[in-house]
């Protein structure tokens, strides 16, 4: 790919991505970086810089996924504040919501890798020309060309693609489609710049029967897995919902693996009132039976 | 040469096991899961331990949990909720035990006989399954459910609904009761205190009112495991299959062998005939892969897995209905809010219902904070106040249905979860052919290719359709004659957690895949004994009791036609689970 051919639909996609807010000044990942020619990167300089890459990606889909967490359970941290939906009790970032769905999108989700780095790649090629007009960013044709190399780089070669970067790619796509101004401004990621309304909007785009964006995703694979990528979007749109939800009310935050024990009380437990006095054996709830019936025979 | 392998300890199996090794077969039992021999070791309360279905100890996964889960495709918002293990699904169910509606067979004559799924019977009568029925519930044991608070308050809105309460077995129509179910009742200390000291067996038996029956059951603290309150078949089926020659007279134990995942069925030709012959299985730890064969084989995988193995066996499919026909009662999930307490979630998670045949049935349900984060936002209609999702259907609950969550949700459980009731609606719904289970085009994991699930959800029967909608409004007066103050109806995206008839038997060479001895008709010597096998969604009831029926009635069947045995239910007693006999001889094996 050669500078002039890092057109404008390629720096929209790395904008809305979120990756470009997390370069350049206060960013992750320094200009210096990207400082050398693309001509020679693939040489010299595009191994470190996958390298220094990979951890930003990282930051950036953690960034992502706290707007995702305090989206299911708001509390009172600056992602509830900038959704709108301030709150004086413990919410998802007590519970370490974000933690939850990392460890579990990277380490548990048995998602075949050979559909998880298709559909990354596809994020990263097949969405660029949106026809949304993004507010600019500063880097040169030059550094722009070395990111979008370096990241090209790290999705064709790296053997496991962590599940998070593709879902908070997804998830910023659909931000700056619900809100283009989404990529700019405080946090790395335009999912967590949204408001509660707007993260909303972003579901409905991916729950929709007709959704654009899985039908685009879809255009990316070969038949028999035309359909399945799409029904799987369908499928995670519901999922991420419902696993935000349920992580956020679990004992995960407090849950000790050595001992089994918990050594908090849950943000769950504290926010439903559930089990006041912790774990028991048994409750004292047994009022009798229904009509005094304890036997019914034909 | 095994006389039997059984395939899968789940709901079904073991009660084939448990009958044959009765009779003094030799049986072989291969579980994919965890054996949960020592669950006070293994198991917690917690939900997220247990329930985390990626890395939970209740999950679709080999024992060693830091092994990612096998990976099933959904094509669609919908969450299909398999476990592994011996015990299967019975691990985390609430121990109901209703029969089927007898509508549901071919015999029924009743004035509102059309009303049901008449092309889908079983293909025989409801009579002809009582005994099984009976047989059942005398060795789970089934009992009439204590009541707790919850229960109560589900009563008082059921007595606001002018219907009868049912006094008998048989459900003859509308009318709600306590569960009949399969949990021992409270005994000595349990159900009347909270002192853990208080709650050891035998100072306590029976359900100790704990709530953790979605975590498993290992409770009351140092019973036996056959003494434990809620009769998962590794508490109830599994402990007498493994301890056969004690209770049973010339009987034989089974040999149970787990993490041990059955990838292929193998046939021969015999006299014409295409028989079973035996089965391949890879050891999850190895990988290591072992062939063994018997002169009979029973699939009891489940729902998803049974096809799964079928097409991977490349075994005919001549009507093509393999994995189609799948049913899952198309559940929803209403919920009111209250201003007094409602005792959720303590006690057995459902100890009461309300039948409401041909349209289906309710329970009133218990969960946990996560879970029931879980409940109110699996919807298909998208978020309450933001967006419908193309549905949101209103009625007499408040608002546009859909997800409560986020702030909405917050709201709603700072009351305490225990001023909610949460009623599960169960609809009685057609067979369709297009619900189905067919191999996916992903990649194959170490057990081969995997299963797909489809529900067409947005284009179910008609009947299907209303019986879901007007169960839901029966919840909602049910809520409100209890006192709700307000009442949310989530619009459940497909929750497949009652499962049946993927391989179903029929009276129709044409739409089944099993003869009404749940013999397949393609392979001789390949039965099926668990919710596949079942015609039909029994009309709505809880299907364990109706499929351990059926499997009690194929283990006779069995012992009929290929040991030329006579049958037993009709002519002896069944020996009770929890008897005394096997708690000593699982004393000695360290169980």
């Amino acid at each position: 790919m050669s500078n002039s051919t890092v057109a404008l639909g390629r720096r929209a996609f790395l904008a809305r991505l979120g990756l470009l807010g997390a370069v350049g000044a206060g960013g992750l990942l320094s200009r210096g970086a990207l400082a050398a020619p693309a001509a020679n990167a693939q040489t010299d300089a595009l191994p470190g810089l996958v390298a220094l890459l990979r951890p930003v990606l990282a930051e950036l889909a953690r960034d992502t996924l706290n707007g995702l967490s305090v989206f299911a359970l708001p509390g009172p941290d600056p992602y509830s504040a900038a959704q709108g939906t301030p709150s004086d009790t413990p919410g998802a970032m007590e519970a370490r919501t974000t933690d939850f769905l990392i460890e579990a999108l990277d380490n548990f989700v048995p998602f075949p890798d050979q559909l998880a780095r298709p559909a990354g790649a596809a994020l990263a090629t097949g969405l660029a020309d949106t026809g949304i007009e993004l507010p600019g960013t500063d880097l040169l044709p030059g550094e722009l060309a070395t990111l979008d190399k370096a990241l090209a780089a790290l999705l064709e070669n790296d053997a496991t693609l962590p599940l998070s970067f593709p879902i908070s790619g997804l998830l910023n796509l659909l931000a700056t489609q619900v809100n283009p101004l989404a990529v700019n401004g405080p946090f790395l990621s335009p999912f967590a710049r949204l408001n509660y309304a707007e993260k909303a909007r972003a579901f409905e785009l991916l729950e929709g029967p007709d959704s654009d964006l899985v039908a685009l995703l879809d255009v990316q694979f070969p038949e028999p897995l035309k359909a399945s990528v799409s029904g799987l979007l369908k499928f995670v749109g519901g999922a991420l919902i419902e696993f935000a939800s349920f992580g956020s009310y679990t004992e995960y935050a407090v849950f000790d693996r050595g001992t089994r024990q918990l050594t908090g009380r849950p943000v769950g437990w504290q926010l439903t009132g559930y089990q006041p006095d912790g774990p028991v054996e048994g409750w004292d709830d047994f009022i009798g039976y229904y009509q005094g019936r304890t036997e019914v025979h034909d | 040469m095994r006389d039997v392998i059984v395939i899968g300890a789940g709901g079904g199996g073991p009660v084939v096991a448990k009958e044959l090794a009765a009779r003094g077969l030799d049986v072989l039992v291969l579980e994919a899961g965890p054996r949960h021999a020592r669950p006070r070791e293994q198991w917690t309360s917690f939900e997220n331990d247990a329930n985390n279905p990626l890395s939970g100890y209740f999950r679709l996964g080999p024992t060693d949990r830091s092994k990612p889960a096998w990976f099933r495709e959904w094509s669609q918002n919908s969450f299909v909720w398999q476990l592994s293990g011996v015990g299967g699904t019975t691990q985390h169910f609430y121990g109901n035990y209703p029969r089927a509606y007898p509508g549901v067979f071919n015999d029924y004559d009743k004035p509102d006989r059309a009303e049901y799924d008449i092309n889908h019977r079983f293909p025989f009568s409801y009579g002809e399954l009582v005994p099984y029925f009976e047989w059942v519930e005398a060795t789970a044991p089934v009992m009439t459910a204590a009541m707790g608070t919850k229960e109560a308050v589900f009563f008082r809105g059921c007595e606001t609904l002018g219907l009868p309460v049912q006094t008998t077995k048989t459900t003859h129509g509308p009318s709600y009761r306590p569960q009949e179910n399969a949990i021992l009742q409270p005994g000595g200390n349990a159900g009347r205190t909270t002192d853990t000291n208080l709650l050891t067996y035998p100072n306590a038996t029976g359900c100790t009112f704990c709530g953790y029956c979605f975590q498993g059951c290992m409770r009351p603290v140092g019973a036996p495991r056959n003494q434990f309150a809620k009769r998962s078949t590794d508490n109830s089926y599994v402990p007498m299959a493994l301890t056969a020659d004690v209770w049973a007279p010339g009987g034989r134990p089974v040999e149970l062998i787990t993490d041990a995942y059955v990838t292929r069925i193998h046939t021969e030709r015999r006299a014409g005939a295409l028989r079973a012959s035996g089965v391949t299985w890879r050891d999850n730890v190895s990988g290591a892969e072992h062939r063994e064969d018997a002169k009979v084989v029973v699939m009891a995988g489940g729902c998803t897995e049974n096809p799964r193995l079928w097409f991977n066996s490349g075994l005919p499919n001549p009507n093509d209905w393999v994995g189609r026909g799948y049913t899952d009662h198309f559940f929803d999930w209403v919920i009111g809010s209250f201003d007094d307490y409602t005792g959720n979630p303590k006690g057995v998670g459902s100890s009461a219902r309300l039948d409401f045949p041909p349209y289906g049935g309710l329970e009133n349900v218990g969960l946990p904070p996560a879970l029931n984060a879980f409940a109110t936002t699996l919807s298909d209609s998208g978020i309450r106040g933001q967006y419908a999702n193309g549905r949101g259907p209103s009625g007499p609950w408040d608002g546009p249905a859909g997800r409560v969550m986020g702030p909405e949700l917050k709201e709603l459980v700072a009351g305490g979860l225990d001023r909610l009731l949460c009623v599960l609606v169960i609809t009685d719904d057609d067979v369709e052919a297009d619900n189905r289970v067919v191999t996916s085009a992903l990649p194959a994991d170490e057990n081969g290719p995997i299963p797909k699930v489809t529900f067409r959800h947005r284009s179910r029967t008609a009947r299907t359709t209303r019986n879901r909608e007007f169960m839901a409004g029966k919840a909602a007066q049910l809520l409100r004659g209890a006192g709700a103050k307000k009442v949310f109806r989530i619009d459940w995206a497909p929750l497949i957690l009652h499962v049946q008839s993927s391989m179903r038997m029929g009276e129709s060479e044409q739409n089944s895949v099993l003869d009404p001895n749940a013999e397949s008709r393609a392979v001789k010597g390949l039965f099926i004994a668990d919710n596949s096998a079942l015609a039909n969604g029994l009309g709505g009831p809880n299907p364990t009791l109706t499929t351990q029926a059926l499997a009690t009635r194929t283990a006779e069947k069995i012992f009929q036609l290929h040991f030329g045995g006579d049958p037993w239910v009709r002519a002896e007693s069944p020996v009770v689970s929890t008897d005394p006999r096997i708690s000593v001889r699982l004393g000695e094996l360290g169980l």
